[in-house]
């Protein structure tokens, strides 16, 4: 027999789960959890996206700038926790600069990836016409590399989101991360085991039915349909 | 040869020319020393770990505890993975289990883990591996299941045992999948690391940055995060991008 601190009955989770959505905590901390990422995605991916567009017109700028970003990529998520308190303290500053970091090197460099594997000729076929500079990059580079790009998004939400659960566990007093972190240091099991499935729900909504949607449309408009011979 | 080379040097000079740039932030901006340190606090901060002998323990810390996670993924999540994707039924009834687990990170775990087994080491080492874990079985499961029926039935009409068409046709057929979910598991773990480190604090690159914050000794954040960033691309670029690079272009993936 396991006491009730280690594994708790369903019944007591549910409960929990009831209490814990009628007296609107759960949804404080989910909206909490929720608007950091979308504040992470909000800054970083435009940018993100104009600069790997930019960077990717000069091949020569591409090939140095590529092994930064690949440094930054590997180096995304929680890793940046003690430089962020160090910069910006505790709070939602930090949590939104450690989302940055890993969504914006994860965009750029997928984007940079992206631009770079347009098929040269198309360029030279737009340009050949008569296309502007402008032309060249809203009707070829951006569609070309946008199965990339939503790639890139796709990872750096999930590292984001993993990252995020992390720092708020440190450096937040709201959200999941500290609703479950919270909870351990008054052995609440319950409501850890109400914060772990919420957290996997919220992911796999996420994922099912806005990034992956997103993902298929991008390449079965755009990406895997290869020109004939 | 003549690629790697300029390769080389652009690295080089990238390096150079950020080394140069923060160094001159770092002399001239008004902020104080532990905001921004020189790149030489940095070098500094790393002479000093190597010869007190923590960063070479630090490093071989992770890299263990990591190693371990990536032996084990392997050894008991691709035969799981595979085992779970051979009958339609058992597969359909795991797909979304596994998908759910393999989408709660390891971290999310670390305060039931905290209560479970307390401070120590063997929190760290559950979170780490659940993280690796379940991305493997869940891509090997997957792989096996995207082989075509085809090449099982054509092999078992022509006789071939059960064990025949696991080692010649469902492994071999699953292996891009495989490839791919070891290197997202990996990736996930070695951030589940950092932050299990983090919250635990026993050792370990991650408890190094953290604890330093608490110090103030950014440089040594700043060292702990280049180690970090560096020792994963080592393992991408020379263990798990060409792992992945052979069985795919192995296996007739690659069109031409």
């Amino acid at each position: 027999m396991l006491p009730a601190i280690f594994l708790p009955p369903p019944g007591d989770v549910l409960r929990t789960a009831w209490e814990l959505a009628r007296d609107g905590s759960l949804w404080v901390n989910i909206a909490a959890s929720l608007g950091r990422v979308l504040l992470g995605v909000v800054v970083s991916a435009p940018l993100a996206v104009a600069l790997g567009v930019l960077v990717g017109l000069s091949r020569r700028l591409a090939a140095v700038l590529e092994p930064i970003a690949s440094f930054f990529n590997a180096l995304s998520g929680i890793a940046w926790l003690p430089l962020a308190v160090t910069w910006f303290g505790l709070g939602w500053t930090s949590v939104t600069f450690i989302m940055f970091n890993t969504i914006f090197f994860l965009v750029f460099f997928n984007t940079l990836i992206g631009v770079r594997t347009v098929p040269r000729i198309f360029e030279h076929a737009v340009s050949t016409l008569g296309g502007s500079r402008r032309h060249l990059i809203l009707h070829v580079l951006i569609p070309g590399a946008l199965p990339s790009i939503v790639t890139g998004l796709h990872m750096g939400i999930g590292f984001g989101w993993r990252a995020l659960i992390a720092a708020e566990m440190i450096a937040t007093s709201t959200g999941l991360g500290f609703l479950i972190y919270n909870a351990a240091n008054f052995h609440q099991t319950d409501t850890i085991l109400v914060g772990i499935v919420t957290i996997g729900l919220l992911w796999l909504g996420t994922d099912r039915f806005i990034l992956q949607p997103l993902e298929r449309r991008t390449v079965e408009r755009w990406g895997l349909v290869s020109t004939a011979p | 040869m003549t690629v790697r080379w300029d390769l080389a040097a652009t690295w080089a000079a990238v390096l150079a020319v950020t080394l140069a740039g923060w160094g001159l932030a770092a002399a001239t901006l008004p902020v104080p020393d532990y905001y921004l340190p020189p790149p030489t606090a940095v070098f500094a901060a790393f002479g000093d770990l190597v010869v007190k002998g923590i960063l070479p323990t630090y490093i071989a810390e992770s890299l263990r505890r990591m190693l371990l996670a990536a032996l084990i993924g392997l050894a008991a999540g691709v035969p799981l993975g595979l085992v779970l994707g051979m009958s339609r039924r058992v597969a359909d009834f795991a797909y979304p289990l596994l998908n759910f687990f393999q989408s709660v990170s390891g971290i999310a775990w670390l305060p039931l883990m905290l209560v479970w087994f307390g401070f120590g080491e063997r929190t760290i080492l559950v979170a780490v591996n659940y993280t690796v874990l379940f991305p493997v079985i869940f891509n090997a499961l997957l792989g096996v299941r995207s082989v075509p029926r085809l090449y099982v039935n054509a092999l078992r009409t022509l006789g071939a045992s059960r064990w025949r068409i696991v080692r010649d046709v469902l492994l071999p057929g699953a292996l891009p999948s495989i490839a791919t979910g070891m290197r997202l598991g990996l990736a996930y773990g070695w951030r589940a690391l950092i932050a299990a480190e983090m919250l635990v604090g026993a050792h370990g690159l991650g408890f190094m940055i953290f604890n330093a914050q608490a110090f103030h000794l950014t440089a040594r954040i700043m060292l702990g995060m280049g180690t970090i960033g560096v020792l994963w691309l080592v393992l991408d670029y020379f263990l798990l991008r060409p792992l992945e690079e052979a069985t795919i272009s192995r296996w007739g993936l690659v069109q031409r």
